[in-house]
Parts: structure tokens; C-alpha cells; sequence
């Protein structure tokens, strides 16, 4: 079915359903709760009949007792918009394996658990294409790729969804801020976002979490890091490339002080975790070669992702 | 503090280098990663395309500077100067005896003695001379004044301890006369304090510092050996000698004896703390041997665990009695066994050659070249001036003298007799208030014994001690006894051998196999051979004749090798053993080590950082 998840990986996120802390607040019908009232069969509440209301939805036994006239109100049912950030610049394709790989297996578990619960999911990859970026062919194909991922709606959309995964790449350079402001305010309707990245942008990462959350999404978060920034196996004096900024910055490194470095990204993950915790951000740190059912089935399951 | 090697300085120039070094990019290998974030930690070095970069703090420079200054700062040769003033000239004199060659100090006294010594070259100021000597038996300058440390080092090792006694006195005066008259000179001696009695040696003022080195003494020796025949049974001999125990415990030792290296003999002895036990051993001989006397002993001292003895069966002697008849002597003489015993009134010069001649009263015409007992006879070579007395009281005699050995003069009475001073030749045996009554010594290789007084007039020849005597000067007076005698040398004494006919060359084999051939002058009469360091059997031939002498250590205060504290000059001087280790206390050594632990540090840092 797809390269990304295995078939019995997906038959498990068929049971599964994305919780909403908040009401839906799309304009399409769904199958979320909303504040709008609507047709459902979830009584909402009652409401004076004024002239032109349908005859159908007036409480006849409350006019019986009263003799005034109520119209019965019904809880709309909407649909959830899930945005799924994903971080395709040209730091996400390192590690073994890639983190890019281990972040669209992420966002397609996620956009196949929000297309089985009827919701619709936009995948927005930053950095956006260049115009001189890779071959002809392959950049159309990929642009084609990424415009059909903007909205998704529907199950049966879910091969063509992670087709369209797959055709993405990892390169260019990224600002997570700009990507996520930008992405709060072109949604109509706040939803759902999560976002997939590994959160090494040189410019930081609040701004853009911060307007998410400002906008009204509940927002999810995955930090994807690569075995080797957790423990770096090359020692000496080094002289160390950024792969977006084409920084260089000179090291002497040696054994001795790998537990000091490894405190280093704790406390850069911890200071990212406290940021989360205090926007009531869903915070989820893996490694690219940590399990994939072990994040999706227990770790979100756990903080109630889904259910 | 001071430098001894202050131009080592120059070298401090090599910091900045250092410095410059660190100022140069190192080469890097370049790695490109994700991200740099996760490095901001690490940002110890700053980006830089110039080929040179701002310094930074490094505690690798820290390191490699500091190891750079302790290594100039060692090379400079600090040191604090002196416990003691700087002494403008030492004089280092090194006991060289058979006691420093004790082994209770590794490896031992005289190489303790001898590190200590060369500490204090290396401890001599830039213009400070020094003086080596070493003192054994003899005293030998093994170098002269300078101030070239590596030829005071190169004379020091040089040195090595000999089996012979110490004879500090001629050692002292040597350096006293180096001293004298310099300003803040020392005299350094470096002994184990082993040595005999200083008395004779008077100097208040002698700057000297005594270098004591020895911890214990704990030694048992031979300090005497003699062989004569058996006065019971002529066919033996008697190996008289005696067995010290210098330790401070009773001792328990084996004594062995062997002919040609032939068994005689093995006896235990127990032997009390601080005292000698004498032994005599008889044994049969039949051809001239040589008996050796060893002791079955672990001690620290092994010198004198060994000593030989050349034994000649006695020939007997050619005695010529030159008498107006004097029957009580010629009886005495006849006595004395191994005697051919001649008689004549007058002595003329023969064809027959006598072992000795005995002059009673009569003046002869030739004088004898042999040996001479001679009575009431006047010769003004021999006693310059004389003097006639009469009845002269004999108020003293010298009874260690072989001469006197059992012999007394209690109840001798003279009538009258010629008195004389003891010339220099000559040591007085007999003394009346006035002067010496009986002289006797050597003049050249002539053993002459002058009596003042013809027995007959004296109550001498009826007392005990008459017949005593003339065996006494006949033993002493027969030139084999004599030869017998100087076949026993002392340690670094020479050997002397009277020479019948010249000899070309004498080849000498020593102890330990060596040979060595002198050649000797034409005219000499006499082969001497003065090195005689080690002990042990040496065998001198000379054309085709070869004998044999043995050189031992038979010594009691060199076997008693209990370090002293103190030295005692004449009746008043002290020396006591300083503590002084060194003049001045160089410190490059410490430094080197704390440099080469520095250097070690730094190499750990750097393999720990990078690794």
C-alpha cells in the first residue's frame, strides 16, 4: 500500500482518532463537534421561534405545556483542518536513518489517522521550492506533489496522500519562524498543527510556535534529531560546516567531553520542552532511528494525541 | 638563590615561538553537519580565514610555557647558596684503606664516600679550586689544584680503595700545606674514621670537615700472623696469629689453615665482643711453603678474612766469634740451636762468608760487611761520640723489642761501660742516666746490635736473660730470619729483596694472575716493588731464581671498622663527623622532575581533548 508504513502499521491507525482539545471551527462538515448549531442529532439547546424558521425543528411537546413556541437547535458537526508542518530543508537529510525520512513517516501516520476520522490535512513542507532548485522534471513533479498535499480530504485519498509524501526532498534552508507564521495565517480555520522538525534553526523557534498557538491551533510537535547529534562519533579538531548556513565553526572535540556536549542537547531539548509545556504544546522528542509504532502507538497515544 | 648557568637564559627567547606557533591556524579536518546549534557550547575558537588568529586562552599554551620555563629555569642551574661560606679552595682527601672497602653501605663505604665526594664537585662555585687526594698507605695527588669540574670528576673515579692500613697523618700534612695559606679554604675528609691514632698530628686550626661514611662495623679479622719453628720440637712450625672481633656481639667463626693450600688445620673459635683471641697452630713442613690463615666469615669486611705467610725452614747460621776468649759467650752462643759456630781472635777479611760476626772487645782491622753483635768495641762510624762511665745504673730497656723479647736487666750491674747517644740509624735498647748502653738498628741493609759494655764486666752472662739475649740476636742478627721478615709485607708497603748479582728485569705475578716485568737498573743491589694494593701471594722472579712474598692486611685498626664520630689531632683537636651534605643545594634536578611531570600532564591533556 505504501513504502512509508507498513500495512499492519496502518490497520492499527484505522482504530485511531485525533482528540481536539478545542471545538472544530472549520466551515465544512465534518465529523468533529462545533459551535455552530446545525443539523446532527446532538440536541444543543432551545431558541424562540421567530417567523421563517422551519416548522420541523419546533418543540411541539414544549408548546403543548407552554403554549409558546421553541425551536430545538442541533450541534453542527464540522470537520478538523490538520496542518502538518514538515521541515524539508537540507538539515533533515542527515542521519542514518535520514531524519526527512523518519518525519514524513510521522506526518503520514498523522494524515492517514486525520483522513480515516473524515478530517482534512494540509502538509505544508518548508523551506517553499526554489526556482532553479534540481531538474526540471523532478522539480514539477514535486511542486505538483506539494500543491496536491495543501488539502486532503477523505480515506480513499490516502495512496495518492502518501504518493505524494514520497516525491518530497530535503534541501534548501529553512526559517521555522517564517514557515509557521506564515502557515497560521494563511489558515482560515484553526485546527490542528504539528509540527515536524528537529528545531536547529540558528533563528530559533519561538516566534513561530508562539503565533501558531496564537492563531488557536492545538498544536503537536516532534522533535526529530539523528543518532549522531545525540552522540558524535568523530573526535579531533574539526572544523564544523552548518549544512544550511555554511557556517564553519572550529572545535577541538575529544572523548572527554562528549558527556559535556550530550548535556548540551539535553538542555537544548529541555528548554524546548519547557517552552511547550507552558503554551500547552504536545512535546515529543525521537531519535530517526527510534521506532516508529513506539512513538505513534504509546508515546502519542499516551499524551492523547488519539485515541 | 642563585644561577650557576645564568646564559642559560637565552633560551627563555624559545616562549614566543611557542606563542607563535599557537598564533598559526591549526589544520582542520572539515565535517559538515546538520546544524551548528547543537556546538554553540563549543565555540571555543572563533571563524578566521587569515593564516593567523587572535590568541586564545589555551590551557595547552599554559601548559607547554611552563614547561618551557621550568626546563630554562633548570638549564639556568638555580641553587641556594651554602649552608657554609664558599670556600675558595677545597682539598678533598678520600680514604682509600682497606676499611672503606666494608659492605655495610651499598655498594660500598669508599663508592658512598665517593658519590658524596663527587656531589661536592658538582657542587663547586665557578671559581672555587679543588684538590683530590687519596690516602691510603700512601698518599697520592690525584689532582692538583683546578676548578674543571669533569677532570676532578674524571680524577675521582680514578680512585680506588687499596687492602692497605690508612696513614692519614701524611695526607693531612699535605693538605695542611695546601691550606695554609689561602683564605676560606676547606679540608674535606671522607673516611669511615677508621683510622690509628692521630696524636702525633697537632693542628688547631685545620679547617677540616669530617665526611663520615659507615654505619656499623660488624667484623672479625686476622690483625697478626707470624710462622717460627716450634721451640719444642724442631722439626714443626708454629703459626702463631690472633683473631680479632671488632663487632659488637660474640662471634663464632672457623678458622682454617692450609699449607700450599693444603689442609693443617681447622679450629672454631667463639670469640667475646671487642676482644682477640690468639691462636697457635702447629703443623710438620718439610719444604719452604707458604701457610694461609682464613677465616670461614660473612662480616662486611672481607680483607682480612685471608692472610699467608712465606715459611722457609731455618738454615743454620755462620756465626764468627772474634774473641780474646769470652768462654760464658761462646757458651751462650753454642746454646742457641742451628748455630756453626767459628771462633777467632782477629777478624780479617775471608773467602768464608759468616751470616754474622760477633766483635767481643776486639777492634778489627776491615770492618765486617755482614751483620754485627758487637761489645765494648769502638767505631766512630757507627757511635760518633762516646763516653766512658763508671758503675752506670740501666734505669730502662725496650722490651718490645725483638731483641729483649723475655729478656730483663733487674739485677744486672756493670762496672763501667761506654755510653753513647742513639744515633740516627740506631734505636737505644739500654739506657743509663747518661745515655744508651746498647744501640741497635740497620745502616744500609746491615743489622747492627752495639753493646757499651764487655759482658765480663757485669754480672750479665750469670743471669737468665744473657743466654736469652744471644738467641734473640741470633735469630734477629741471621739475614734469613731478616729475608723471612721482609717476605711479609704490609698493604701498600714496598718489598724490598737484596740483589746477589744484577738482574736485568724481575717479573712479577700478582695475586690475581697478572703479570707485569720491571726492568731494573744495573747497578741496583736491591729490587724494591712498591705496588703492593692488593693483598695476597705475589711471586717475584728474577732471572732464574723465583720467590715468593705475601701482602696482608694485619692490621687492628683498619680490621676494627666501626665508623667513629669523632677524630682525635694530638692531645686537644676534634674533628666530630659533620652533617654537610653538599656546598651548595642545586635544584635543576627537582625541577627537571617537575618538568618531565608537567610534560606528562600535558601530553594526557592533549591526547584527552583530541582523542
Amino acid at each position: 500500500m505504501s513504502s512509508l508504513l507498513t500495512p499492519e502499521l496502518l490497520r492499527r491507525l484505522e482504530q485511531l482518532q485525533l482528540l481536539a482539545a478545542r471545538r472544530a471551527k472549520s466551515s465544512a462538515r465534518g465529523e468533529r463537534r462545533s459551535r455552530a448549531r446545525g443539523q446532527s442529532v446532538e440536541f444543543a439547546d432551545y431558541r424562540n421561534y421567530v417567523a421563517g424558521d422551519d416548522f420541523r425543528y419546533i418543540d411541539w411537546n414544549l408548546y403543548g405545556r407552554l403554549d409558546r413556541l421553541f425551536l430545538k437547535l442541533y450541534e453542527e458537526e464540522r470537520e478538523l483542518p490538520v496542518r502538518i508542518f514538515l521541515d524539508a530543508s537540507e538539515s533533515m537529510a542527515f542521519g542514518e536513518p535520514r531524519k526527512f525520512d523518519f518525519a514524513r513517516q510521522v506526518a503520514a501516520a498523522v494524515g492517514y489517522v486525520a483522513l480515516s476520522g473524515f478530517d482534512r490535512v494540509s502538509v505544508i513542507p518548508f523551506p517553499a521550492m526554489g526556482d532553479s532548485q534540481g531538474e526540471p522534471a523532478i522539480r514539477n513533479a514535486e511542486l505538483a506533489a506539494r500543491s496536491a498535499l495543501r488539502s486532503v480530504r477523505g480515506k480513499k485519498s490516502s495512496i495518492q496522500f502518501f504518493q505524494n509524501l514520497g516525491s518530497l526532498n530535503a534541501t534548501g534552508s529553512a526559517d521555522l519562524n517564517d514557515a509557521l507564521r506564515r502557515g497560521a495565517l494563511e489558515a482560515r480555520h484553526s485546527g490542528l498543527a504539528v509540527v515536524l522538525s528537529d528545531f536547529l534553526d540558528p533563528a530559533g523557534y519561538e516566534a513561530g510556535l508562539n503565533a501558531l498557538v496564537g492563531r488557536g491551533f492545538h498544536v503537536d510537535i516532534v522533535q526529530i534529531l539523528a543518532p549522531e547529534e545525540l552522540t558524535p562519533t568523530v573526535f579531533g579538531d574539526l572544523k564544523l560546516v552548518d549544512s544550511e548556513t555554511g557556517g564553519e565553526q572550529e572545535v577541538t572535540f575529544g572523548k572527554y567531553r562528549l558527556k559535556v556536549y550530550q548535556q548540551a542537547v539535553q538542555n537544548y531539548i529541555q528548554r524546548l520542552r519547557e517552552f511547550c509545556q507552558v503554551r500547552g504544546i504536545n512535546f515529543f522528542s525521537a531519535a530517526s532511528n527510534t521506532s516508529l509504532e513506539d512513538l505513534l502507538l504509546r508515546q502519542l497515544r499516551k499524551s492523547e494525541v488519539w485515541t | 638563590m642563585n644561577f650557576l648557568a645564568p646564559i642559560a637564559a637565552v633560551f627563555a627567547a624559545a616562549i614566543p615561538v611557542v606563542i607563535l606557533f599557537y598564533l598559526l591556524k591549526r589544520k582542520r579536518v572539515v565535517r559538515l553537519v546538520p546544524s551548528t546549534v547543537l556546538w554553540q557550547k563549543f565555540l571555543a575558537e572563533t571563524q578566521a580565514s587569515a593564516p593567523f588568529q587572535r590568541l586564545r586562552k589555551n590551557w595547552l599554551l599554559f601548559l607547554q610555557i611552563l614547561l618551557l620555563l621550568l626546563a630554562v629555569f633548570a638549564l639556568m642551574r638555580p641553587y641556594f647558596a651554602a649552608k657554609i661560606k664558599p670556600a675558595q679552595l677545597r682539598v678533598i682527601i678520600l680514604d682509600s684503606s682497606a676499611s672503606m672497602q666494608a659492605r655495610d653501605e651499598l655498594p660500598s663505604r669508599f663508592e658512598k664516600a665517593r658519590t658524596e665526594a663527587l656531589s661536592w664537585i658538582d657542587g663547586l662555585a665557578n671559581n672555587d679550586q679543588m684538590v683530590i687526594l687519596q690516602a691510603g698507605a700512601n698518599t697520592e695527588v690525584r689532582q692538583s689544584a683546578t676548578g674543571e669540574k669533569a677532570t676532578l670528576r674524571r680524577a675521582l673515579q680514578g680512585c680506588s680503595p687499596s687492602d692497605g692500613p690508612t696513614r692519614l697523618v701524611p695526607a693531612l700534612r699535605m693538605a695542611e700545606s695546601l691550606v695554609r695559606d689561602q683564605r676560606d679554604a676547606e679540608i674535606h675528609l671522607f673516611s669511615d674514621g677508621a683510622v690509628p691514632d692521630l696524636s702525633e698530628f697537632e693542628n688547631k686550626a685545620l679547617p677540616l670537615i669530617f665526611h663520615r661514611v659507615g654505619k656499623q662495623g660488624n667484623n672479625v679479622g686476622l690483625i697478626a700472623l707470624d710462622v717460627r719453628s716450634n721451640p719444642e720440637d724442631p722439626k714443626q712450625r708454629a703459626i702463631y696469629t690472633s683473631v680479632g672481633n671488632y663487632s659488637t656481639n660474640s662471634q663464632v667463626t672457623r678458622m682454617q689453615v692450609f699449607l700450599d693450600d693444603r689442609p693443617v688445620e681447622s679450629r672454631v673459635l667463639t670469640i667475646p665482643a671487642g676482644e682477640s683471641s690468639p691462636q697457635v697452630v702447629l703443623a710438620p713442613q718439610e719444604a719452604d711453603g707458604i701457610f694461609t690463615v682464613r677465616l670461614d666469615e660473612q662480616d662486611d669486611l672481607a680483607v682480612d678474612n685471608q692472610a699467608s705467610i712465606v715459611s722457609r725452614l731455618p738454615r743454620p747460621a755462620r756465626v764468627l766469634l772474634v774473641s780474646r776468649g769470652n768462654r760464658l759467650l761462646e757458651r751462650a752462643l753454642r746454646s742457641v740451636e742451628n748455630v756453626q759456630l767459628m771462633t777467632a781472635t782477629q777478624y780479617a777479611e775471608s773467602g768464608d762468608s759468616f751470616d754474622f760476626v760477633v766483635l767481643d772487645g776486639v777492634t778489627p782491622t776491615v770492618w765486617p760487611k755482614c751483620n754485627v753483635l758487637a761489645f765494648n768495641v769502638l767505631n766512630t762510624n757507627w757511635v760518633p761520640a762516646v763516653t766512658r762511665v763508671e758503675g752506670p745504673p740501666i734505669v730502662d730497656w725496650k722490651s718490645t723489642h725483638p731483641l729483649l723479647r723475655y729478656v730483663g736487666f733487674d739485677n744486672v750491674q756493670v762496672t763501667a761501660a761506654n755510653v753513647a747517644r742513639a744515633p740516627s740509624w740506631a734505636v737505644s735498647l739500654v739506657e743509663a742516666p747518661q745515655a744508651s748502653l746498647m744501640l741497635a738498628g740497620e745502616i744500609g741493609r746491615q743489622r747492627l746490635v752495639w753493646i757499651g759494655f764487655d759482658p765480663l764486666e757485669s754480672n750479665w752472662p750469670l743471669r737468665i736473660s744473657f743466654p736469652i739475649f744471644i738467641a734473640n740476636a741470633v735469630e734477629w742478627l741471621n739475614p734469613a730470619n731478616a729475608a723471612q721478615g721482609h717476605s711479609l709485607v704490609q698493604a701498600g708497603d714496598a718489598y724490598r729483596l737484596p740483589l746477589l748479582q744484577p738482574e736485568p728485569s724481575a717479573t712479577v705475578t700478582y695475586p690475581g694472575g697478572a703479570t707485569r716485568t720491571l726492568q731494573l737498573d744495573a747497578k741496583a743491589n736491591e729490587f724494591v716493588f712498591g705496588d703492593t694494593a692488593k693483598s695476597g701471594i705475589y711471586r717475584v722472579r728474577l732471572g732464574t731464581n723465583e720467590t715468593a712474598f705475601c701482602v696482608n692486611l694485619l692490621n687492628a685498626a683498619e680490621s676494627n671498622i666501626q665508623p667513629r664520630n669523632e677524630l682525635t689531632f694530638g692531645a686537644y683537636t676534634k674533628v666530630a663527623a659533620t652533617t654537610l651534605r653538599r656546598a651548595n643545594l642545586e635544584l635543576w634536578r627537582t625541577i627537571a622532575w617537575i618538568g618531565l611531570l608537567v610534560l606528562l600532564f600535558e601530553w594526557w591533556y592533549y591526547h584527552r581533548r583530541t582523542a
